[in-house]
């Protein structure tokens, strides 16, 4: 009774919160979920997509029992064997990658409410009404103000509290369990980014229920370097808009140039056009390093850590901006503008100046001063090949570089005259400046490098924030049917194989007539290209969210609108209620969404948690070679896993031996097999006739063009009858399947995964 | 237990367990013609390197005929084989073939049982080392082998980090001659 009382009383307390007597939609069974709320549809999925274990060593070394052998059955001293330990890392990930963006959220917030006030209204323009669907899904609140959007955050951090505790040594002793509470921070993580979002969009007036946002100049070309230069490094806009307003206010913007590196330049070019957006986080060293920038303001994330000293270097003043990142500065918050300035001059100091106006008037003052005394030039190719001249090709430079290229035989041509080999190697170099660590000659491998690299810039289209839901409307019925034969959201991090891949990935799938939307970094990197009329893909495809459109949402933090376009379709398209209702959201997306992540070139927690948090609502994610470090994939077996779904509309149990999604979380070693993988995994069960034609036609003629021709050697497992086998390549699959012995079998009206595992939602609830 | 530092050390970390180093083609030769269901894996920088102008894979074709080892074609390989006029014995690509590897009791690719020795050729080496790292965790019912230039911690059995392509060359072809006299 005690129990049922305390049970009560806690629902009670959610009711409260999320304003559950305010009638919007009923509230569902989960507001607010716990750890264990989720836990039965986690394991469902990890039924199917079991946990694919990489560990990056044999050891444990986490507490002072160690470190333990967990090698063979070993366990720890704690009890703890290898796969359980992986899936504790993979937890912690999220966690990081969670907690980045939720407290980017939380600062964020608490910076506009004091600007704002609490009950700002949250308005997201006239196309806009579901403004908040990860809010509305998980909390089970409907904000209307700024101050709705500090209950969310509240919930997120209580929670990933409670997460961090299981990582303590000594308790959770099952994988699963582990996994089930990744998923949990991974879809906290979308909670936090959705509020972070939504708060910039409201307090700094961000484009919003437009797609066609201003096209921002993209490169290092781009950036004005005659003029002092302010650049901004990292993902939050706090310092970066208020820098904006400073330089309009006092009338310098004409004289100041602005340019940013990695999300911070994505927000920037939201908040003024004429910000320029340098590039991803693997152009961050290069850029420093050219001593461009009179000024780095750092905020947080994605920042390298030694920017002090690589600043120092470069001869550029650093102001760190945020606490999370202040480098062991002098806090300068509190001391007098004009003997900072002085100080930074004269006397080349860093300071951390956490009050966004002081830091502005300090970044705009110091830059106009400096900037005159700097010399600005990139070397010229006869002072690099005399400096590559000191190269002995002794290889440590290979030894050490993360993306495996050997740039020492790339210098060696450079000596020679040659920078052809080199030009290639950009391409290839996620800028972690490794190599010229380890030089034991000292040569400036990146100014090198620098010579030989593009001096073009290009156009990225500003970030445009949630997809409209006039859009869902229009695309709802063609996604689920498969007419439009998916979505592919290439987003995140710039650890690349070959940052080429990124166009051209988009270019493949925007002129197949999939709707492709990027993010973050690759969304940068997607412009780096131009096709033969010298158009860029923002250029060369609309900006809508329709079949062949590209559509830049925004940064890191607007991956939130990718997956919550996908709970859109479910909510406004097919007309289920979601409030509170996280279950029948992911159902519908898993089993009914062609919808398919790709994150090609991840390094960070925060891509693991994305990635998670897309997982729990059923988004597949495909990743890049170097994700196998993130030591945990989801895979299916296809030809031994369980394909049965309810069929909801018979109440069936169906055994469809059909693999799709075949994975959640995917590792490509090439651009080839990714290429070929993005249309297999955009296949889902509810596919009508014709639109499993149409995407088995990309699945075919993709392979065709990358695996070498030949069908691939899984199609009879896709086609469920004649109907779905493309036109284009009838009598080869049928007689491939007459060869094989295939059978048809019949679609499943209306498949998911509600009643084939214990849930307190009835199947009745997934049927619109 | 090994003290070799590995190769490309970024990303290859050692841990207690390591690999065997074996230097000597006649023992990979003999390792390998022990084994009663080896299988090859195929990666696709067979593709991109070559020693003298002959590509890798042709030197994995000719290991795989000599020892009559099936063969499993990851990434792109495959449109290579097709027109080498070869075909792959099956296609996965590199995590799904380890994946499958992992349950003792998958039939292997001939369908005649799991593979009780696993060849990796030609995955580059921060996937093939934590393909590896799956394998040697989760699979105590078979072995790992490399023939890759650089040295594996997480396989059974490596070869060394080789200086110079022609010591790898006069390796690949000596192993090559050795399973052939072997067969």
């Amino acid at each position: 009774m005690a129990e049922v009382k305390g049970i009560t009383r806690k629902l009670k307390e959610i009711h409260e919160k999320i304003k559950a007597e305010i009638p919007w939609e009923p509230v569902g069974p989960t507001p607010m979920p716990e750890i264990p709320d989720l836990r039965n549809w986690d394991m469902r999925l990890l039924k199917t997509y079991a946990p694919f274990y990489a560990p990056f060593c044999d050891l444990c070394c986490f507490c002072t029992y160690g470190k333990c052998d967990l090698t063979e059955t070993r366990r720890g001293a704690c009890g703890i064997d290898i796969g359980t330990q992986q899936a504790r890392w993979v937890l912690l990930a999220c966690l990081m990658g969670c907690s980045a963006h939720s407290a980017h959220a939380g600062h964020i917030l608490e910076f506009l409410i004091e600007r704002h006030g609490p009950d700002k209204k949250i308005d997201l323009g006239g196309s806009i009404n579901i403004e908040a669907p990860h809010i509305r899904t998980v909390v089970g609140l409907k904000p209307e103000t700024l101050g709705d959007l500090v209950i969310a955050i509240e919930y997120v951090y209580k929670e990933i509290t409670h997460l961090l505790d299981s990582t303590n040594m000594g308790q959770e002793g099952s994988c699963l369990d582990y996994e089930s509470k990744a998923l949990h921070a991974g879809m906290l993580d979308h909670v936090g980014m959705e509020v972070a979002d939504i708060a910039q969009i409201v307090g700094f007036n961000y484009p919003t229920s437009v797609a066609d946002t201003p096209l921002i100049d993209l490169g290092w070309a781009a950036v004005d370097k005659s003029k002092p230069v302010i650049l901004f490094v990292g993902h939050n806009p706090a310092t970066s808009t208020v820098v904006i307003d400073y330089l309009r206010e006092n009338n310098l913007y004409d004289q100041v140039e602005v340019c940013g590196v990695c999300c911070t330049a994505l927000e920037t070019s939201r908040y003024s056009d004429r910000a320029k957006v340098v590039g991803p986080f693997s152009r961050q060293l290069f850029f420093i390093r050219s001593g461009i920038a009179d000024v780095i303001m750092t905020d947080e994330q994605c920042i390298r850590t030694d920017m002090p000293i690589e600043a120092s270097k470069a001869g550029s003043a650093l102001i760190a901006t945020l606490d999370k990142v202040m480098y062991g500065l002098e806090d300068a918050s509190e001391m007098d503008t004009e003997g900072i300035v002085k100080q930074m001059v004269e006397d080349k100091k860093h300071f951390a100046i956490l009050d966004p106006r002081k830091a502005a008037e300090v970044a705009a003052k110091v830059a106009m001063e400096i900037a005159p005394q700097r010399r600005k030039e990139w070397l010229t190719e006869e002072e690099a090949k005399e400096l590559a001249k000191n190269c002995n090709v002794c290889g440590m430079c290979e030894q050490v570089c993360p993306n495996l290229f050997n740039i020492g035989a790339g210098i060696a041509e450079v000596a020679k005259g040659n920078f052809d080999l080199i030009r290639e190697q950009f391409n290839l170099c996620v800028g972690c400046g490794k190599c010229e660590a380890e030089c034991p000659r000292k040569i400036p491998i990146f100014k090198i490098m620098q010579v030989a690299a593009s001096m073009e810039s290009w156009k990225v289209r500003a970030g445009r924030g949630p997809i409209m839901d006039t859009e869902i409307r229009t695309v709802g019925a063609p996604i689920t049917l498969g007419t439009i034969p998916g979505v592919v959201a290439i987003v995140g991090c710039s650890n690349f194989p070959d940052i080429r891949d990124i166009a051209e990935m988009v270019d493949e799938f925007a002129k197949r007539k999939y709707i492709v939307v990027v993010s973050g970094c690759s969304s940068m990197v997607a412009g780096m290209w131009k096709d033969a009329d010298g158009k860029t893909v923002y250029e060369k495809y609309p900006p809508d969210f329709e079949g062949g459109g590209v559509v830049n949402v925004g940064s890191c933090v607007a991956n939130s609108h990718i997956t919550g376009a996908a709970i859109k379709i479910a909510n406004i398209f097919a007309a289920l209620p979601l409030r509170g209702n996280y279950e029948v959201m992911a159902d519908y997306v898993l089993n009914r969404v062609g919808a398919v992540g790709v994150a090609w070139g991840a390094y960070s927690q925060k891509a693991a948690s994305i990635a998670t948090g897309c997982n729990r609502l059923g988004i597949p994610v495909i990743l890049g070679p170097h994700s196998s470090k993130y030591r945990r994939l989801y895979l299916s077996r296809k030809e031994e896993d369980d394909w049965r779904v309810m069929d909801a509309r018979k109440k069936e149990i169906v055994d469809t031996g059909e693999p799709s999604p075949e994975h959640l979380a995917y590792v490509c070693e090439t651009k080839e097999k990714a290429m070929v993988m993005i249309p297999k995994l955009c296949i889902r069960k509810n596919d009508t006739p014709q639109g499993r034609a149409i995407k088995l036609n990309h699945y075919i003629s993709l392979h065709k063009k990358y695996m070498g021709g030949g069908l691939p050697e899984d199609i009879q497992l896709f086609v469920r009858r004649d109907p779905d086998i493309p036109l284009v390549y009838k009598k080869e699959v049928r007689a491939y399947l007459q060869e094989i012995g295939w059978q048809p079998k019949e679609p499943v009206g209306l498949p998911t995964f509600i009643g084939t595992y214990p849930s307190k939602v009835p199947v009745d609830a997934v049927i619109h | 237990m090994s003290a070799v530092i590995p190769y490309h050390r970024v990303n290859v970390l050692t841990g207690l367990k390591s690999a065997r180093l074996i230097e000597d083609a006649q023992e990979y030769a003999d390792l390998i013609q022990k084994a009663r269901r080896p299988l090859l894996i195929l990666g696709p920088l067979l593709l991109k390197w070559s020693l003298d102008g002959k590509l890798l894979i042709e030197y994995a074709l000719e290991i795989a005929k000599a020892a009559n080892i099936p063969t499993c074609a990851t990434a792109q390989v495959r449109a290579k084989m097709a027109e080498l006029g070869v075909k792959p014995d099956s296609f996965y690509d590199v995590v799904e073939i380890i994946n499958a590897l992992k349950d003792p009791n998958w039939r292997g690719v001939k369908k005649e049982g799991n593979h009780d020795l696993v060849l990796f050729f030609g995955i580059r080496s921060d996937l093939g080392e934590q393909g590896l790292s799956v394998l040697k965790h989760f699979a105590p019912h078979l072995k790992t082998m490399t023939l890759c230039k650089y040295y594996f911690p997480h396989a059974n059995y490596s070869l060394p980090n080789f200086r110079k392509d022609e010591q790898w060359k006069a390796f690949l072809e000596s192993l090559i001659d050795n399973l052939k006299k072997g067969a």
